[in-house]
């Protein structure tokens, strides 16, 4: 199936133009009759969203101008977080528009090709990895999982010990006793969301732990402890809601919070682990 | 296709009303996730087939930014 | 002042933005919150140097009383500091990206 090209878009091609990927898909998935989806109505990264089909596989992606979405460019842009707010928002649209409509593989961020004959050179390169891929989260959909040590509860009064004649020693005292006992309540802690994330785990297909998130960026004063994410069949969001909740009951130390569903962006593969 | 009005940017499988979703939450999974499929061929448009920033370094200098706290934001 | 148009390596630079334009008093702010962190820090290592030496034993209790009754007042200092500058304890942080925040929660 030839590549559609939707009006409102500029000519392929043009050296200054790059190619920017959203999703993969099988193209069997999209050529039946009446398979191929209307995506006239998406506005991507740059412009208008079309397909490129190579290699039995579909490519939903958007021509981009590399003045603006070339490597020297993205370096600054990325550093932007205005920029990379809008552009990450967009692009996430329409990954998740597109994973509606059939089992999507999501592409990471800025993945721009110098071209549609690059873009079919990777694709055909990596063909099989990427049915593979598609075999493993086609369809399926992420549940993010963060747990942070729950706020310490308030001072327990301090009752002045026998024998302690001065309030430097009195305070002293105090500060060794809080210390300790944020040790102990950060243990707690610690060990409660190594075990929430055994038991969701195990209701999903696959699980992945990621690096805590920045504070600066989540604005969350408390030290996060779990960052994880859940790949599970989309019927079973009501099912594995419930399980959070039931891990956050059981662990009041925690503060759980869950988002999703995503598309599965955490076990599409191709991250610096090689997974 | 479905009966699922394709814009609506989502009641969940769940029933969860839309939220506009926050955006370290979207960066963890576009930065650090999604599918890279790099090329072997070179054109000679330009220096690289493929362009793909590590965004794991930059997510680093990103998320050193400072941004003063306005009173009572928290 | 925004950074925006800096061309330095990715991942070696940190950047600390002051809104001066919308707000100095912000600004202000955040300096005051960046200077007051290290001198929190830094008093907050001495506590726990002193409380070690208390517990090893190898401090009087005159000593002891001694040590503790200026942490206990250099603690107090902190607090109108921070009340002067607007600040509340939790201001006091820096990120360190993976290494995670330079100080513990301050009670803890």
């Amino acid at each position: 199936m030839s590549e559609r090209y939707l009006p409102g878009g500029r000519p392929p091609g043009s050296p200054e133009e790059g190619v920017w990927a959203y999703g993969i898909t099988a193209s069997d998935r999209v050529a039946e009759p009446g398979g191929a989806p209307d995506l006239s109505w998406l506005t991507g990264v740059g412009g208008a969203v079309r397909t490129v089909t190579c290699s039995g596989l579909t490519v939903l992606v958007s021509d981009v101008s590399l003045a603006e979405f070339g490597e020297a460019a993205l370096r600054e842009h990325l550093e932007d977080l205005e920029w990379l707010d809008e552009v990450a928002r967009v692009h996430h649209y329409v990954v998740e528009a597109a994973a509606r409509l059939f089992p999507l593989l999501p592409v990471r961020l800025a993945t721009v090709y110098s071209g549609e004959a690059a873009l079919c050179a990777a694709l055909a390169d990596h063909h099989d990895e990427l049915l593979g891929a598609l075999r493993r989260v086609g369809g399926r959909v992420e549940w993010g999982v963060k747990a942070y040590a729950a706020a310490e509860q308030a001072e327990a009064a301090v009752s002045p010990a026998a024998g302690e004649p001065g309030p430097g020693l009195a305070y002293l005292r105090r500060r060794r006793d809080q210390l300790a006992a944020g040790r102990e309540a950060r243990a707690a802690a610690v060990s409660g969301a190594r075990a929430v994330h055994a038991g969701l785990a195990g209701k999903a297909a696959a699980a992945v732990v990621r690096p805590p998130q920045s504070a600066q960026l989540s604005k969350v004063r408390l030290p996060m402890l779990l960052n994880a994410a859940y790949l599970l069949d989309a019927s079973d969001g009501t099912s594995f809601t419930a399980a959070v909740a039931a891990e956050a009951t059981a662990h009041p130390e925690l503060r759980i919070e869950l988002t999703g569903p995503w598309p599965p962006y955490s076990f599409a593969g191709g991250d610096d682990d090689g997974r | 296709m479905t009966d699922v009005d394709l814009r609506d940017p989502g009641l969940s499988e769940a029933g969860y009303p839309a939220e506009r979703v926050s955006l370290v939450d979207l960066l963890d999974r576009v930065l650090a996730g999604g599918v890279v499929v790099t090329g072997e061929i070179t054109l000679t448009i330009a220096d690289v087939d493929l362009v793909v920033i590590s965004l794991r370094a930059l997510l680093t200098s990103v998320s050193a930014l400072v941004e003063p706290q306005p009173k009572g934001d928290r | 002042m925004s950074q925006a148009g800096q061309a330095a390596p990715a991942g070696q630079r940190v950047r600390y933005r002051l809104d001066a334009d919308d707000d100095p008093q912000a600004a202000e702010r955040g300096l005051a919150a960046l200077v007051l962190t290290i001198v929190e820090l830094l008093r907050q290592l001495m506590e726990r140097q002193a409380l070690r030496r208390v517990e090893d034993g190898t401090v009087t209790d005159e000593q002891a009383e001694r040590l503790g009754y200026t942490l206990m007042r250099l603690e107090e200092r902190m607090g109108e500091l921070l009340d002067e500058f607007g600040l509340e304890w939790e201001d006091l942080n820096i990120d360190l990206g993976p290494l995670g925040p330079l100080l513990d929660d301050h009670r803890a």
